[in-house]
């Protein structure tokens, strides 16, 4: 016992005098954004988490819900009364909002008392300003809005807005309200009102687009036989979602952002964890001659490992505490990056972030640091005598294989799954491996400069020719962020330009639903007073696609493919004399101008491939309790960014006049003409008008917050790969200052010397750079073909910007970590070193 | 005890000390060392291990400034130069011959002996390099690395490149330390045919009595101060 505590007492003062003497910074420093980037992803999830997730009843609104395109039966209610179940029903529907000139598209939430049956309401008088929970819901003649929605109206709290043919007063900042988000429109800010307005409103008609939402709450035992009762009654087009079941998300964006996050700290990890490798190894090595001497003196190699094992753990504590902290502060950059994009206020971490920050720490350290210090044990003690005496190399697999496995773990946390981390793995090697081709290439290029260099550039120059292994990796580390960073700029800044761009002028930027047939025809004389040229109107029935030749549509689709989304929810269904512009049929034959009333339907063809339909199929179509049968006579293919009002399904005429029917058009209006959008609203409250330049506007906002995040993170990679430089710098700092010294005693000035670096960073920052750009114009090119399908134009500014970027950046590092060598006293030769 | 030659010394130090500060306080390596050296002179300076020989030739060629009096090397004061200036000195005045060779790993014999050319930007550097390495006796051996030499042929790259700037002044540290004896014999040898056929100073610290001997000079020290200097 009393060994083992003069062991730890000994491990600590060595410590201490290897800190004094600067052998640990770079480890630490290491470790420190190893963990930093982590804890700082860790708590920005497990906060979203958090809030989204561990108080889901209150999240929801309820304990259990049950959303739909329709309302749901009586008798179903009735049921839910007889067990003793509360019941509050939410309307939500998207609808624009109008003050003078201004209007916006909004999600309307109209809401009965007692809502929300679990969690609570918070408002406050002010856009962002202290809030607090309201135990009721707006009064009749008020609403409550989303704080962005004010200045998108140009208004203040107190002002009233119109709806539909009503005026509400905005009387609070609805600062977190419970439910589901989701879906397309919570791009839309919300708008919180009492159900009691709605029928004066006169926004909701027959075939208007709505989602039921029906939350219940009550003992358990009655939820579980109320939902076992009520799961066999529901049709296709409804769902439960539970507290367990369905966690709302708050959409794609940030979920995306979410993964691009874990993942960017995942390879600020793997370069931290290469530069704590590299320290590991330098201070295992400056150590030979002390395990030597303790061995000597009779150190069991046990005792070696308890002298140098607490060292380690030490630090590994150490750095973790720091690096928590720093993630911590990290995390409240991400937030407020991604403000716009998340609910109201968060839910501070919980403990578990802090101890796997603590862990990740631990795991890092042992899976890098670990192989090399264990060679300590191995020193011999005849080192004493012959100081050419070092332990065996390591094993590459041992070395790999630790760290391949703290890799393994920390990316399991992240992915949850062993098949996705194994895949991560294997494709993240084999990438490796692909890009340490191109960049071995280029610094096998720079050779041929090499005839035409003075001493000091070729002297700086042979530094990354001779350890070409050590140049690649650092090549492919400071390539990999810097391309990283620019496929980020080039998404952000060009992408949605581009897309607008390759538009033809005049291409509809508005849609307009809900138009009723009964002022269809004030609607288009409207239009045509005002010289607005529609793009036809379309009739409008919501529907299901119930069956394909009598099976369930959703087991037609491949094993592994995503499921088509028209099948899980109600489609937009249309009729039409003629083929519309902008379709063109693929197959089969379009019907003759008199069919009226056949049961007949042209597909698109898109989806009738990933359905597995053809030509004399029977589709089964239900809207609520009625069903129609048809037969598909033709498949057409369409452009779907016309902006065109677009239809997979196309019925004849008189098939589907029973059905409550809406119109819908699409027009273009210039941004100077968008006041008389709200003479529109007036006229026809019940109208929606979509304005894509709106929602363009947000995507790009968003899209840019999302972006910005992710960089915010690969600013840990950039400062991760500086590590790595450095503890390369440190691990041949010997070697440098020796060099240089003796450069000195042949007379080289220290501007010549300095010359010599700036040659070598820089030219290791070029090359990083030209394999980023390289980088760049591939996957930009294969993204804008594949995913975006659009033209893409040579991005010239990258062939000059990354290299010269580069080369700045890491020449300014690279210099400074050396300096040292330039301020070297030459007479460091004589002594030997 | 006798001063050296009246005429202008190439190196001259008078009442030279150095002292170094160190944990356990502050310790004297060199005490009031005064000597000239005539251009064209050879020098030993002889003495056991840590009687300061190593030190006393670092201050000589300038690698380091003493704590008192003052050394001249070419007619200009060191102590008044700072460390860029004395730099350029030792580019244009001196060469340096060491124990460890010390040439730079990545680099071929030619471009270590190119180095102090193109440092002082002297066109045709590796014409003149070339023709060092001939003159000894390595013209097949160019373009080979340090490490696929033998350590004999190591130390004359290593004088090829102390001769490349024709130095006034060549400083050596145990030129054959590291070399077997018949080897040692061999680098000598060449370093006084050059060391004639120059003009060049020569000043060496050697612990072998032979080198010494062929030395015109030999100047002793013990604890830091000269005890003997015999012609």
């Amino acid at each position: 016992m009393n060994t083992r505590l003069a062991h730890l007492r000994l491990a600590l003062r060595l410590l201490l005098r290897d800190w004094r003497a600067g052998e640990l910074h770079i480890l630490f420093a290491a470790l420190v954004i190893a963990v930093t980037a982590t804890t700082a992803i860790g708590f920005f999830t497990d906060r979203l988490q958090r809030g989204m997730v561990s108080q889901s009843a209150g999240l929801l609104g309820g304990d259990l819900l049950l959303r739909g395109a329709r309302a749901p039966d009586a008798q179903w209610l009735e049921e839910a009364g007889r067990r003793g179940l509360d019941h509050s029903r939410v309307l939500e529907f998207p609808s624009v909002v109008l003050r003078g000139d201004d209007l916006q598209l909004s999600a309307i939430r109209a809401v009965t008392d007692g809502y929300p049956l679990r969690g609570e309401l918070r408002v406050a008088e002010r856009p962002y300003g202290e809030d607090r929970v309201v135990n009721s819901i707006p009064p009749t003649g008020e609403v409550w809005v989303e704080a962005r929605l004010l200045p998108l109206l140009n208004m203040e709290v107190g002002q009233s807005l119109e709806l539909g043919s009503v005026r509400l007063r905005v009387a609070g900042v609805l600062a977190f309200e419970p439910g589901p988000g989701g879906g397309f429109f919570a791009l839309a800010p919300r708008v919180l009102m009492n159900q009691a307005d709605l029928a004066r409103a006169g926004v909701l008609q027959p075939g208007s687009r709505v989602a039921y939402q029906d939350f219940f709450a009550g003992e358990t035992a009655a939820l579980a036989g109320y939902r076992d009762w009520l799961e066999p009654r529901l049709d296709p087009g409804q769902s439960l979602v539970d507290v367990r079941g369905g966690q709302p998300t708050v959409g794609g964006a940030l979920e995306r952002a979410e993964q691009y996050l874990g993942l960017a700290s995942l390879v600020a990890v793997l370069l931290a964890g290469v530069a704590i490798a590299m320290g590991a190894r330098r201070y295992a090595e400056r150590h030979f001659d002390v395990s030597a001497m303790l061995r000597c003196l009779g150190a069991a190699q046990r005792d070696i490992l308890a002298l140098f094992l607490p060292q380690l753990l030490v630090l590994a504590l150490l750095g973790s505490v720091l690096g928590i902290l720093l993630g911590y502060l990290a995390q409240g950059g991400l937030l407020y990056l991604l403000r716009e994009l998340l609910p109201g206020k968060l839910p501070a971490p919980g403990p578990l972030s802090v101890l796997l920050g603590l862990l990740t720490g631990l795991i890092v350290l042992a899976g890098f640091a670990l192989p090399p210090v264990l060679r300590l044990r191995q020193v011999p003690a005849l080192r004493v005598l012959r100081r050419d005496l070092t332990p065996m190399p390591l094993s590459g697999w041992l070395v790999y294989g630790t760290a391949i496995g703290a890799m393994a773990v920390l990316m399991w946390r992240y992915t949850g799954s062993a098949a996705l981390t194994l895949g991560l793995i294997g494709g993240t090697l084999a990438a490796l491996v692909l890009l340490a081709l191109p960049a071995w290439l280029l610094l096998r290029t720079s050779r041929l400069l090499r005839p035409g260099l003075g001493a000091t550039w070729r002297q700086g120059f042979q530094h990354l020719w001779r350890q070409p292994l050590l140049s690649v990796s650092q090549i492919l580390a400071f390539g990999l962020t810097f391309m990283a960073m620019a496929l980020i700029a080039l998404v952000r800044g060009d992408l949605l330009d581009d897309w607008q761009q390759q538009l033809p002028a005049e291409t509809p930027n508005h849609f307009v639903v809900n138009v009723l047939p009964e002022q269809l025809e004030g609607f288009q004389a409207f239009l045509r007073a005002r010289d607005i040229e529609d793009s036809g109107l379309y009739p409008l029935v919501r529907g299901r696609l119930a069956a394909i030749e009598g099976e369930d549509p959703a087991s037609r689709v491949a094993e592994g493919e995503e499921t088509p989304g028209a099948i899980n929810r109600e489609l937009n269904l249309t009729w039409s004399r003629q083929l519309p512009s902008g379709n063109r049929l693929t197959e089969g034959h379009w019907w003759p101008a008199d069919t009226e009333g056949e049961a007949v339907v042209s597909m698109e063809t898109g989806l009738a491939q990933r359905l597995g339909v053809g030509l004399g199929d029977e589709l089964r179509f239900s809207f609520g309790a009625d069903s129609l049968r048809v037969t598909v006579t033709s498949l057409r293919s369409l452009r779907w960014d016309s902006f065109q009002p677009n239809f997979f399904m196309i019925f004849p005429p008189g098939l589907l006049d029973d059905q409550p029917t809406t119109y819908m058009t699409s027009f273009y209006l210039p941004e100077t003409r968008k006041g008389e959008l709200a003479v529109l609203m007036r006229e026809f409250p019940a109208v929606t008008v979509i304005d894509l330049d709106r929602i363009l506007n947000q995507v790009r906002i968003i899209l840019h917050q999302v972006t910005l995040a992710v960089e915010f993170v690969l600013v840990f990679v950039l400062l991760a790969g500086f590590a790595v430089l450095y503890a390369a710098l440190q691990a041949s700092l010997d070697a440098r200052l020796h060099e240089g010294a003796l450069l000195r005693t042949l007379g080289a000035s220290r501007r010549q010397l300095r010359a010599g670096h700036v040659a070598e960073f820089g030219l290791l920052g070029l090359l990083a750079g030209l394999l980023a750009a390289l980088g760049t114009e591939l996957v930009a090119r294969l993204l804008y073909a594949r995913v975006f399908d659009l033209a893409y134009g040579a991005q010239w500014w990258l062939w000059w910007s990354l290299p010269l970027g580069g080369a700045l950046l890491v020449g300014v590092a690279g210099v400074w970590a050396t300096r040292r060598v330039v301020r070297q006293s030459p007479l460091v030769v004589l002594r030997g070193l | 005890m006798q001063n050296g030659p009246r005429e202008t010394p190439i190196v001259s130090a008078q009442g030279v000390g150095k002292q170094v500060s160190t944990a356990a306080g502050s310790l004297e390596i060199l005490r009031e060392v005064d000597f000239r050296v005539a251009s064209g002179e050879s020098v030993a300076i002889v003495g056991v291990s840590g009687s300061g020989k190593s030190t006393l030739l670092g201050l000589l060629a300038g690698l380091d400034l003493p704590t008192a009096g003052r050394i001249e090397l070419a007619g200009e004061c060191l102590n008044d130069l700072d460390e860029d200036g004395r730099a350029r000195l030792r580019a244009a005045q001196a060469g340096f011959v060491f124990q460890s060779f010390q040439l730079l790993p990545g680099l071929t014999a030619l471009e270590n002996v190119m180095l102090p050319l193109e440092l002082a930007g002297v066109p045709e550097a590796a014409s003149r390099a070339a023709q060092l390495l001939e003159r000894v006796g390595l013209e097949t051996r160019l373009e080979h690395y340090p490490r696929q030499l033998s350590g004999g042929e190591q130390q004359r790259v290593a004088i090829a490149r102390a001769f490349a700037m024709t130095p006034a002044v060549l400083f050596a540290d145990e030129p054959t330390g590291n070399l077997d004896a018949a080897t040692g014999a061999r680098i000598i040898s060449l370093l006084f045919e050059l060391n004639a056929e120059r003009g060049t100073t020569l000043i060496l610290v050697t612990h072998d009595p032979d080198l010494a001997r062929r030395c015109q000079r030999t100047i002793r020290l013990e604890a830091g101060r000269v005890v003997s200097d015999e012609h």
